[in-house]
């Protein structure tokens, strides 16, 4: 395999890794096509250190050439080694973790630190870990995911009258995003939807993601309507949307951005569902940010946790400039508004931003967690993340391609998933005995998004898989 | 008694209480010379139940006849009754601001509350300086007892018995009180029994801008190193601000007079900057307009949790200069009373694990901060909330709160060592302010002698110590260990201490039930654990029994 031309230099020995919380350790550094691998000298009973080269952001190397010098200042001890340059690589995460190598020999540090760069970047999916991870105790032949969406709908016996599963879907044409099969009003037909498709961003017709039995209403996700500046209209989209609030006199319409971002979308052919065109919706608009926004306050956010000069002021000016916490709280209000629509006021709710692949899956995701009890628990809340947004077409290979150490250019990484990770853990500490899973999961997830053994956050939607 | 002179209305019917959390009550609100009462017109349970002096202020409002007096506490509690009638609402408002402003100590609520429950262990007793001297000399012999201030003339603030080094005779003391600010003369605050050394503290001492030497106070302080070795000094104040004590006759230890010991200025912000900054926090946390930055942005501009990194930060360097080092150490900031003690008893909280029981830490706060004489009556006079204008000399500081805050963060990071829950803290915070127990009255031992507060007044530890407040009080999690434990003073480590500052704007309830549930898990495994260990018992008696079974 071509990885091999990637390694320059396979092993070194000699080499100190430093880790936060663990003493400095000598031993030997393997560099593989998938990981680094660091074991301790003298046959230690401690596991080797294994670390994804998928998991690193950013890689600095520094380089010491420096013969006369390190014998003058080395501490006694230390200057047994006879006196060669060495070189530090420090490495930094997308868990957020920094680790250094001390690596003796600069053309072994500098050949080192090119194979990481390289392997580290590569693009091909299929090159990636998960393709040759073969653990012990699970088999190719298992399940692969924890539900579908037939099984989702088998779980919601109430609403088999009014809602069938629809397989428009099955060759990924009409919405590429989207799973094979969705959830829609019994009364709409498959070709009603191919046409609501066209009059959706990327494809994605309002389909259902939630059934509250407590008031008979429901939680759709879509993204935004394709009005334009000309302020088209789609009959079958709305017809779509009027089958869903049939029976009851109103719904609403929750968009994810401000109404001049939804105004100012029509010029780039986009838009919003017109007061006149979908009577019986009342549309609210609560802004939230995503793509480079949030990723520039997540590095923001880093940089002021890992700031050392322990001045209180600082700490307090840089979380409060990062805005982190804002967007964790209007998220939070947000998907507590959609609770309140539902819950309290009985009314379904539609979801959308514009492409209905972030902020939507966001907001649903946890209007969801708040309602229903059963996604609270461990198994209820795996299956959430899987539909709403594994199945649901979140583009994770796109968006957790770097994080917030990454000096690269970026592109589409978005935090997304983390905010949403974040906002369960906000979730958990206020009600700790609601949720039948600990932070532990969630520091799990966020890590496994970004680099992982498996293969579930690959690629960006169901058909790519 | 001049009680009734001031209640201009004692009962009004028909009042309305509004509170946090809890569903709105209607019923008769009866004002007696010490407490605001209100029962429930439904079943005639009291509802309300509130100290006067708790009561930091009151606003008025009049909508029509009907009156508004909006009671906001010293415990931060923020409650509201609506009056019918414009007199009576009036009259209850003067009568609350008269009795709530009590000049005379001796008419404050403990010395008037009879217990309702039986004193086994009388509080005033339990923690007598005798007794810790005891302890103290079984440990080391270099120390004795000094009863020079036995009445009060050499210091004021200073209790009557004091630990001085053995060598170091009466006369020697009251030269050296002189040459320091209120005759606060160096004393033993603590002895760390794995090294032997020493904590002391102070006032500043009266070098003036002549330069003035005190032998005495030298050869005081110099008693407490061992041959060869340095101390330090560590001075709340900055260089400069210790540099401008001299013009007013204060000053500090300079190089020349004290060679052996090291001066590091670790500086404290002053008292009275303190309440300020209190202030600020309580309307940063009771801002209700639900956004984050003004959030944040209020929380910096408060500097709180500067304060509460500062004083982390030099407890730590004081603990580390007589854990590490291995050197003796002298704290003093200005008068001695506030930063100084903040410091000496966190450093404790570090170094020693005794501190960290229920007990322990009685001990301590008696020791550290009672009878070293921290003014608590002029420190507690108001909360956040007091307008303070009738005042001439600001003298109100939240110094004690603010190391309730630091002990918190540290019980935070090591949850398993305390022997007592957040629960303890917050008692102790209100009963500084407000209580029936006389505890926290008076600003020193001299003042509290006076008052013959230990004849007439009800001790708080007399109350804690009963098995079942204990047990309220105690930590599920504790794990009894002897290590020093040293905590991370990064403002990324430091937490608003919500238990106090957001105790009244969200309900508690599902992390009490949270924290039940954690009570019941851990009973549940010590059950467990006996019952392996029993089984294991029968197993192995059982086994001894027939040691003849297995070989048939």
């Amino acid at each position: 395999m071509e990885f091999s031309e990637h390694i320059k230099t396979a092993n070194v020995e000699d080499v100190v890794l430093r880790r936060p919380f663990y003493q400095p350790t000598k031993g030997t550094l393997c560099v593989t096509g998938h990981h680094l691998i660091f074991s301790n000298r003298g046959g230690d009973s401690a596991r080797p250190f294994l670390l994804l080269l998928r998991n690193i952001d950013a890689i600095e190397k520094s380089v010491e050439n420096l013969l006369g010098y390190s014998r003058l200042f080395s501490s006694t001890g230390q200057s047994q080694r006879p006196s060669v340059s060495s070189g530090t690589i420090t490495l930094k995460c997308k868990d957020l973790c920094v680790l250094q190598l001390d690596i003796p020999g600069m053309e072994e540090c500098l050949n080192i630190a090119s194979s990481i760069e390289s392997l580290s970047s590569l693009e091909t999916v299929s090159e990636m870990y998960p393709f040759f991870y073969r653990p012990p105790f699970l088999s190719l032949q298992d399940q692969w995911g924890l539900s579908s969406t037939e099984q989702h709908y088998a779980q919601m016996k109430e609403i088999h009258d009014g809602w069938r599963v629809s397989q428009v879907n099955r060759d990924y044409s009409v919405s590429p995003s989207y799973p094979p099969a969705v959830i829609v009003p019994h009364s709409i037909d498959d070709e009603t939807l191919v046409k609501a498709a066209r009059f959706r961003q990327g494809g994605r017709f309002p389909v259902l993601c939630y059934y509250h039995r407590e008031t008979g209403t429901v939680i759709m996700r879509s993204s935004q309507p394709l009005s334009g500046a000309n302020r088209k209209r789609c009959r079958e989209d709305e017809l779509l949307l009027q089958a869903v609030i049939d029976g009851s006199e109103l719904g609403y319409i929750i968009d994810t951005r401000s109404s001049q971002q939804a105004q100012q979308a029509r010029m780039t052919g986009g838009g919003f569902e017109s007061k006149s065109c979908y009577r019986g919706w009342k549309r609210l608009h609560r802004q939230l940010e995503k793509g480079k926004v949030l990723q520039e306050s997540l590095i923001k956010l880093v940089e002021a946790c890992g700031d050392q000069s322990h001045s209180v002021d600082r700490w307090l000016s840089k979380l409060e400039n990062s805005k982190w916490l804002s967007h964790v709280q209007t998220a939070l209000s947000t998907a507590g508004l959609v609770a309140e629509c539902v819950e309290r006021d009985g009314h379904s709710v539609l979801v959308h931003g514009s492409e209905g692949t972030d902020t939507s899956l966001l907001v649903s995701s946890l209007a969801q967690l708040i309602l229903d009890p059963d996604s609270r628990t461990l198994a209820g809340f795996l299956g959430l993340l899987e539909r709403e947004w594994v199945q649901a077409g979140h583009p994770f290979q796109q968006r957790c391609a770097h994080s917030a150490y990454s000096h690269v250019r970026l592109r589409h990484e978005a935090p997304v998933f983390v905010l949403l990770l974040d906002c369960v853990w906000q979730l958990a500490r206020q009600f700790p005995l609601a949720m039948g899973f600990s932070e532990p999961l969630l520091l799990r997830l966020a890590k496994e998004v970004y680099a992982s053994d498996y293969g579930t956050f690959l690629c960006n939607s169901d058909q790519e898989r | 008694m001049e009680f009734a002179e001031l209640i201009k209305t004692p009962r009004v019917d028909g009042v309305v209480l509004r509170r946090p959390f809890q569903p709105t009550v209607e019923g008769t609100l009866c004002l007696t010379g010490h407490h605001l009462i209100l029962s429930s017109r439904q079943d005639n349970t009291e509802e309300l139940w509130l100290l006067h002096a708790n009561i930091d202020c009151i606003e008025k409002r009049f909508v029509g006849t009907l009156g508004t007096i909006i009671v906001k506490c010293k415990d931060l509690r923020v409650i509201q009754l609506d009056i019918p009638g414009m007199e009576e609402c009036l009259n209850i408002a003067s009568s609350i601001e008269a009795l709530s402003t009590l000049d005379s100590v001796s008419l404050m609520y403990p010395f008037f509350y009879r217990p309702m429950f039986e004193v086994i262990e009388d509080g005033w007793n339990s923690f007598l300086p005798e007794d810790s001297f005891k302890d103290l000399e079984s440990m080391t012999d270099e120390w004795r007892l000094s009863d020079v201030n036995q009445d009060y003339c050499v210091c004021a603030s200073y209790p009557p018995l004091v630990a001085v080094p053995k060598d170091v005779d009466d006369d020697t003391l009251r030269k050296a009180a002189a040459f320091r600010h209120a005759g606060r003369f160096p004393v033993l605050s603590y002895y760390h029994k794995k090294n032997g050394m020493v904590m002391m503290r102070s006032g500043q001492p009266l070098t003036g801008t002549n330069g003035r030497r005190c032998k005495e106070d030298e050869k005081l302080i110099n008693a407490t190193l061992r041959a060869g070795k340095r101390g330090y000094i560590i001075d709340t104040r900055t260089i400069a601000v210790a540099q401008q004590a001299k013009a007013r006759g204060g000053g500090f230890e300079s190089e020349a007079n004290y060679p052996q010991w090291r001066r590091i200025h670790k500086a404290i912000e002053r008292s009275s900057v303190l309440q300020e900054s209190l202030i600020k926090l309580v309307e940063a946390c009771n801002d209700q307009s639900h956004n984050m930055d003004r959030w944040l942005s209020k929380l910096e501009a408060s500097n709180w949790q500067t304060h509460v990194k500062e004083i982390l930060t030099t407890a730590c360097l004081a603990a580390q200069c007589i854990d590490r080092e291995g050197a003796s150490v002298l704290v003093h900031g200005t008068e001695g009373t506030d930063s100084t003690l903040q410091v000496t008893s966190l450093a404790q909280i570090i170094l020693d694990p005794t501190c960290r029981t229920i007990r322990g830490f009685q001990a301590l706060v008696e020791r550290e901060w009672l009878q070293a004489g921290h003014p608590f009556q002029q420190r507690c006079v108001q909360s956040a909330y007091g307008n303070g204008s009738s005042v001439k000399v600001r003298c109100e500081a939240p110094v004690f709160l603010l190391f309730l805050d630091c002990v918190w963060q540290i019980l935070r990071q090591f949850p398993c060592s305390f022997q007592f829950s957040e629960h303890f803290l917050v008692l102790l915070f209100e009963h500084a302010y407000a209580s029936q127990f006389g505890t926290f009255l008076g600003n020193s031992a001299a003042e509290r002698a006076k008052l013959k507060l230990s004849q007439k007044t009800v001790s708080l530890w007399s109350w804690v110590n009963r098995p079942q407040e204990a047990q309220r009080l105690s930590n599920p999690l504790y794990e009894a260990n002897s290590l020093v434990i040293w905590p991370s003073v990064a403002p990324q480590s430091l937490l608003l201490w919500e238990g106090v500052f957001l105790r009244w704007n969200r309900s508690s309830r599902c992390l009490d039930e949270a924290y039940e549930e954690m009570v019941h898990i851990i009973e549940y495994n010590k059950e467990l654990q006996n019952k392996v260990n029993s089984l294991r018992r029968q197993l192995a008696e059982l086994e001894t029994d027939d040691p003849l079974q297995h070989t048939e």
